[in-house]
């Protein structure tokens, strides 16, 4: 059973040492995905509502990993570059609230689905001033105007090879030398399984709901976990 | 021993209370079980509920870095104003109302943790009661109440008009999930209140308020008035004019307006003042010159007290 301390105030909580170290047993893709559709069916949850608590938790999360420097201007400045799918939202209310923190986001969204939850998060960004890219900048270009790039490509539902423009756009990632965070899944790892040495390989984790299997191959710095959601009952359940 | 005689005579009326009730569920009978058993028990109170909020830990590192100002600066918003914000978060810049209220239901959460950090409470003093009203004032309180339970404190609700929308069901739901009881009887009896709730969550009326009281919402006000138990209000005191000065109504402890605080909130005399408006885009701030404070760090409410 997931563990849970309470930390008042706090939407993210750092987890301690490395996953396979402390009594969690991350769930598997299946799982994953079994867990999410409980908590739209059964707990009553809508997407917006999570979607809303985990963007803010990420936002959280790296507010306390990438601390605001305010002494250089590159030091506010995030990429965010979002996914086809709902990780891709939950970058989009990160970079939202990354803003009302003083932070300067830009997005990167290559590929946007046509449904109203994620156009309404696009307008929220537009007339919160965050601008969106067209273009992802060459790596050497991206380490030289963004303090971090925040990656929210894929998440647990991500299975088989990784289609254009989302491969150059994680080579472009990789071959920065900026700090990443990745948001559920660093993109582009088997999320059973994990990374290759090729692979992103993020200084940050933010976790959702539960840290999943892969992430017991993560050896980055800091490993948040992030949107406090899940009952109690469905929690005993993982 | 006078509480404990107190405690026998609630207990009568808990019974009393409880066999004519109509939306009894076992869970609510298993929750006031406890409660009865824990008003007549003999385990030792450090703190007995419903005294001055000065005996309770306050968590002073929690309050660090929270940005006061000085409140002649700050706007206070009349009830227009406040229903043209929304309209405008829902038309111009794309919110969604359950966004929305998860993110005012969250803060006012935050706001009643930095003032009683779970952390220094023992369990038993972690009771707190919402009290939920028809419109989205309540609906607030129960994500408030969600988060509350997240944040290991001891909620239970009392909502007695729930509108038939989806996104009202939903939270129910959501609440249910997560075991919090739902009283279906608001006792009359103040002493009983004061006993099992350590703080009281008025999530009635908010700045939607058009000034009438309907039942039961009289009664419960009128209780809720009683109450040593300290009350954190949601918006605006319930039962308050908001554009206008309180003849008489709720004085609860702690206010936690929305967005911005509104006309009637420069009248609070209670002992903390939130506003909870972290989630307005620039641009609103600057349309209706806002002026509120900085918010500290990561937080989504900032004292202006």
């Amino acid at each position: 059973m997931l563990a849970w301390r309470s930390l008042v105030g706090s939407l993210a909580l750092l987890v301690p040492g490395r996953c396979n170290s402390i009594s969690v047993r991350g769930p598997s893709q299946e799982e994953a995905q079994s867990i999410d559709q409980e908590l739209f069916s059964t707990a009553g949850f809508s997407v917006d509502q999570l979607m809303e608590l985990a963007g803010l938790s990420c936002a959280t999360a790296v507010a306390r990993a990438f601390p605001l420097d305010t002494d250089t201007t590159k030091g506010r400045t995030v990429l965010v570059v979002c996914g086809p799918g709902n990780n891709g939202g939950d970058g989009l209310v990160c970079a939202r609230h990354l803003k009302l923190f003083g932070y300067e986001p830009t997005v990167f969204y290559p590929k946007r689905p046509k449904k109203p939850l994620f156009q309404g998060l696009v307008t929220q960004c537009h007339t919160m001033e965050i601008s969106f890219l067209d273009v992802l900048p060459q790596a050497e270009a991206l380490s030289r105007t963004f303090s971090l790039v925040v990656d929210a490509i894929f998440g647990f539902g991500f299975s088989g090879e990784v289609r254009e423009p989302f491969q150059s756009i994680l080579s472009t990632i990789c071959a920065a030398t900026i700090p990443v965070a990745s948001i559920d899944v660093p993109s582009g790892w088997d999320v059973e399984i994990g990374g290759s040495s090729h692979d992103l390989n993020p200084d940050v984790l933010i976790s959702l709901t539960a840290p999943k299997r892969c992430t017991r191959n993560f050896h980055g710095r800091l490993h948040f976990l992030g949107g406090r959601f899940v009952p109690p009952t469905l929690a005993q359940n993982c | 021993m006078s509480e404990r005689r107190g405690g026998g005579a609630c207990v009568c009326v808990c019974a009393r209370a409880l066999a004519s009730s109509v939306w009894c569920s076992t869970l609510y009978l298993t929750n006031l079980a406890k409660l009865v058993a824990a008003l007549i028990s003999d385990a030792s109170k450090e703190q007995i509920p419903g005294q001055s909020v000065d005996n309770l830990a306050l968590g002073t590192e929690n309050m660090a870095g929270v940005a006061c100002t000085d409140t002649a600066t700050v706007k206070y918003i009349s009830q227009e104003e406040a229903r043209a914000i929304d309209q405008e978060l829902y038309d111009d810049y794309g919110f969604s109302q359950e966004q929305l209220v998860e993110l005012m239901g969250l803060a006012c959460a935050h706001a009643i943790a930095k003032v009683y950090p779970v952390s220094s409470l023992p369990r038993k003093q972690r009771t707190v009661l919402v009290a939920c009203g028809p419109g989205k004032n309540g609906a607030c309180g129960l994500v408030c109440a969600r988060h509350l339970k997240m944040f290991e404190f001891e909620p239970s609700i009392y909502y007695p008009k729930r509108p038939c929308r989806p996104l009202c069901q939903a939270l129910t739901t959501q609440c249910e999930k997560l075991d919090i009881p739902f009283l279906s009887y608001l006792p009359m009896e103040v002493q009983l209140i004061n006993d099992a709730y350590f703080f009281v969550v008025d999530a009635i009326f908010g700045s939607g308020f058009t000034g009438q009281v309907l039942e039961p919402f009289v009664n419960v006000i009128n209780t809720l008035q009683q109450l040593r138990t300290p009350i954190i209000s949601i918006d605006i005191p319930s039962g308050w004019p908001v554009d206008n000065f309180p003849v008489d109504g709720l004085s609860p402890t702690v206010l936690v307006s929305l967005g911005a605080p509104k006309v009637c909130s420069q009248h609070f005399s209670g002992k903390y003042h939130f506003v909870a408006g972290r989630y307005l885009p620039p641009d609103i701030l600057r349309k209706y010159e806002l002026n509120l404070p900085d918010y500290p760090n990561v937080d989504c409410v900032v004292s202006v007290l």
